[in-house]
């Protein structure tokens, strides 16, 4: 006969990441800032040697 | 409010970078009195032929001033006036220039002259020529069937 599962233990652990860890957002943020201001300055040397 | 530090750092940043952004448009509109190349000057377009400085389009030495030289365009369809011009090497120029009829644009390729000419205002900016060569000047504003056809050359000569 079939049991029923009522008494089975389910493992409901889930490896969950810590939601306050930002350090990937805080690379991106940067290497897209860095992105901004390197072009605004190449542009701006372009602009003085023409 | 709670705020990550991390935000802090970015917002610190991105004000930051906003600021200094600004700052350099104030600074250059306001001390170092840039402007855009068509600043409430006008002319009447049907008598451009007949209006000084656009009666004789060309190069033209002059004293006093904080350029050197004044270099007269006229644009029309689909043309310059004048074709080919030389200016000398390290000359301070003031080009003035405007259109007889549609608008037109007036770029001197791989320089930083580039403006808009519109019919009925005079387009001016002051440049320093410090590289010497041949540099084409085209329209960079449709401007009708003739459009890709229509160029005028500035060779800087030492």
């Amino acid at each position: 006969m079939a049991k029923t599962e009522l008494n089975r233990k389910i493992d409901t652990e889930t490896e969950v990441e810590d939601s306050t860890n930002l350090n990937g957002t805080l690379a991106s943020v940067m290497i897209l800032g860095a992105i901004l201001i390197i072009t605004w300055v190449g542009l701006y040397m372009l602009f003085l040697s023409r | 409010m709670h705020m990550h530090k991390f935000e802090k750092i970015w917002l610190i940043f991105g004000f930051g970078a906003l600021l200094v952004f600004l700052t350099v448009i104030g600074v250059s509109a306001f001390y170092l009195g840039n402007q855009p190349p068509s600043c409430l000057a006008t002319i009447d377009p049907e008598k451009v032929d007949t209006t000084a400085p656009f009666n004789e389009p060309g190069l033209k030495k002059v004293e006093g001033k904080e350029w050197d030289y004044e270099l007269v365009f006229v644009a029309s369809a689909f043309s310059y006036s004048p074709a080919r011009v030389e200016v000398p090497l390290g000359a301070k120029v003031k080009v003035i220039a405007t259109s007889k009829d549609v608008m037109h644009g007036f770029q001197a390729a791989g320089t930083n002259v580039n403006m808009m000419l519109e019919p009925g205002y005079i387009s001016e900016v002051v440049t320093t020529f410090k590289n010497p060569g041949e540099f084409l000047i085209v329209c960079n504003e449709y401007c009708g069937v003739g459009h890709h056809m229509m160029h005028s050359m500035i060779e800087v000569v030492e």
